[in-house]
């Protein structure tokens, strides 16, 4: 479960503080499929970065399943991103010169203890996004949804509770975005919670609930999208 | 994360990235090798001319006429001293009692002729014991005795040089030359011994009898320098006291200066030591410059990748990495690095030193400890020097990292 109480965050550029976020209180529960949407600078991103621990609010608490986060030390949280979540980002970012295994395996190597296993793991975890065949390709030899479905992998391997996703499909075509979809339909049947920040309205349909988020803060709370299309 | 995982990671991403690792070890390769080569041939240098002075004798004193100054680390006989005698030197072996045995000299060029060759060389009269306390060894034929020094016999010992030059080559031992308009017979070839420190080559003269040359050749009565064996080392000292107070007497020179220049083989060693000490520190300090060189050039590879990857720090953070794995890897990747231009660098060493010792005809010394100091001393600078770029991708921020254009 994750417990957002009065967030806020401002950035300061020069001497201009700008709001971003200003009071965002929310409750995910575990396994559920949320999309937070808003138009370009509403904070969607930045509410995702805060939820996945990349980034700190100026004020408010987070708690994942019933830990309050800021408690938590640098190492600690290192842990906590490396076992709860997985992100998967618009720009990809897979490693280059690095082939689709050894991308998959990334989060493997901060592990407490690196799994005898892993490569097996890492494996199976691409041959659920349909890459079986390409392990050994090098990013630079992948299409842009191949990509994407490998960072879903990485996202995957070491079986966190969230799966993050920011404008996951965003770089990608139409088939491609429709395979993405499919993958996070699939990964929420599971019981995975998924929470996918997008701007496009078709992609937020694929969710549960969807978050539109104004000026910092949430306008609509729909927790019907899902059932409704 | 295990150090062993590390490392994997760490050489995985210096492979992905060949150029600039290869371009970056090699700086490190280049310092090392030339401190290595440097120093290799530093201590060649040195070895060589402590080797000349060994040649010389052992326990030897020298006593020149005149004033002896060294001009560019030679020595330069101000000019022609009339004062010091052969009974100098038997006085010398008479009174002091540190002193085996004494060998004067008096040398001049002269014109050599044999058949319808000629050559000029330096003509050196010598007594018997010369050949022992020099040590100086025969190669073909026979040196001189006492009688035949006594009786001024017309006998010659030529050096190597003479018999390719004068001889071609040829066995000159009982041809009959001439040194000046003297005749004189060639008892005996001299083993080579090269160039000595002075720079004056012991192979291009010819020995003959002192008092052959002194009576029946260059017709003197001083000569220019005595030869000096003393029982020990630790008697050279007292024996440079004893022949200073004996011939200051001899020669009343009372309160004027010396008229002679005596050299001690102890300080002379420990002179050429100690400036081919110095020298080898100066090479060696040059060759470090560009040690540290090669350490800079770490730096500057490291802070570049440090930029260059600020998304790939940011993702590893993302994906659980503590700011610990990330200074480790970076450490890690500088240690490499630093290594194997050590390593590589070592070994360039080693094979350099070799080549110039057997292609450019350098007298080098392949210096192990050197190398061994070279390859931790290279890792110590690699990891020195990786410290700050680590600390700076350490400490990124994972969201600032991850958002780098």
């Amino acid at each position: 479960m994750i417990k957002i109480k009065d967030i806020e965050k401002t950035y300061t550029k020069g001497s201009v503080p700008t709001e971003v976020l200003r009071g965002i209180n929310l409750l995910i529960q575990r396994g559920e499929y949320v999309a937070i949407m808003g138009t370009s600078g509403t904070g969607k991103s930045t509410l995702m970065n805060i939820i996945g621990c990349l980034d700190k609010p100026t004020k408010g608490h987070l708690e994942l399943d019933d830990v309050d986060v800021y408690k938590l030390n640098d190492d600690a949280l290192s842990s906590l991103r490396n076992k709860k979540i997985g992100f998967v980002f618009q720009q990809f970012f897979l490693l280059e010169r690095t082939t689709a295994l050894d991308n998959v395996l990334l989060p493997l190597i901060y592990t407490d203890k690196y799994p005898a296993d892993a490569n097996h793991r890492a494996k199976k975890a691409l041959a659920s996004v349909g890459l079986e065949d390409r392990t050994e390709y090098y990013a630079n030899e992948l299409s842009g949804g191949q990509l994407q479905r490998v960072a879903i992998a990485r996202a995957l391997i070491n079986d966190p509770d969230v799966i993050l996703a920011d404008e996951p499909t965003g770089n990608l075509d139409s088939r491609s975005t429709s395979e993405i979809l499919e993958i996070f339909n699939r990964l929420h049947k599971e019981g995975r919670t998924i929470i996918v920040v997008t701007h496009d309205q078709a992609v937020a349909k694929h969710a549960q609930r969807i978050l539109e988020l104004k000026d910092g803060r949430i306008a609509e709370n729909d927790t019907g999208s899902k059932s409704k299309n | 994360m295990k150090v062993s995982k590390a490392i994997t990671l760490s050489c995985k991403i210096l492979t992905a990235h060949r150029l600039r690792t290869a371009l970056c070890v090699s700086s490190m390769a280049i310092g090392v090798t030339a401190v290595v080569v440097m120093v290799s041939m530093g201590r060649g240098a040195q070895k060589l001319v402590l080797d000349m002075i060994h040649d010389m004798g052992t326990n030897l004193i020298v006593v020149n006429a005149g004033h002896v100054t060294l001009v560019g680390g030679r020595e330069r006989q101000s000019a022609i001293v009339t004062t010091l005698r052969p009974s100098d030197a038997d006085a010398i072996q008479d009174y002091c009692t540190s002193v085996v045995e004494v060998a004067p000299e008096t040398s001049r060029k002269m014109n050599v002729q044999w058949e319808s060759e000629n050559l000029t060389t330096e003509i050196v009269g010598v007594t018997p014991s010369a050949f022992r306390i020099r040590n100086i060894e025969i190669e073909m034929g026979r040196g001189f005795d006492s009688v035949e020094n006594e009786s001024g016999q017309r006998v010659a010992i030529v050096g190597t040089v003479i018999v390719e030059k004068l001889f071609n080559g040829e066995d000159p031992v009982g041809h009959r030359i001439r040194i000046g308009s003297a005749p004189f017979e060639v008892a005996g070839v001299m083993k080579a011994k090269g160039v000595d420190a002075n720079g004056v080559d012991r192979d291009d003269r010819i020995l003959i009898p002192i008092k052959t040359a002194m009576h029946r050749l260059v017709r003197t009565t001083f000569i220019q320098k005595i030869h000096i064996q003393v029982t020990n080392s630790k008697q050279l000292e007292l024996a440079e006291t004893e022949i200073r107070e004996l011939l200051h007497e001899r020669h009343r020179l009372q309160d004027k200066p010396d008229d002679f220049t005596i050299q001690n083989q102890a300080t002379l060693i420990q002179t050429e030591r100690e400036s081919a000490r110095i020298l080898t520190l100066l090479v060696g300090s040059v060759a470090a410059i560009s040690f540290i060189v090669g350490g800079i050039g770490i730096l500057a590879v490291m802070l570049t990748a440090c930029r260059e990857r600020r998304r790939e720090i940011g993702l590893r953070r993302a994906v659980g990495a503590r700011r610990r794995d990330i200074r480790t890897q970076f450490m890690l990747e500088s240690l490499i690095i630093a290594g194997l231009g050590g390593f590589f660098g070592a070994i360039l060493g080693i094979l350099f030193t070799f080549f110039t010792s057997r292609l450019g005809g350098w007298y080098t010394i392949q210096s192990w400890d050197i190398t061994g100091a070279g390859l931790i001393l290279s890792t110590v600078i690699g990891m020195v020097f990786g410290i700050y770029p680590a600390t700076k991708a350490s400490t990124l921020e994972p969201i600032e990292a991850l958002r780098t254009e």
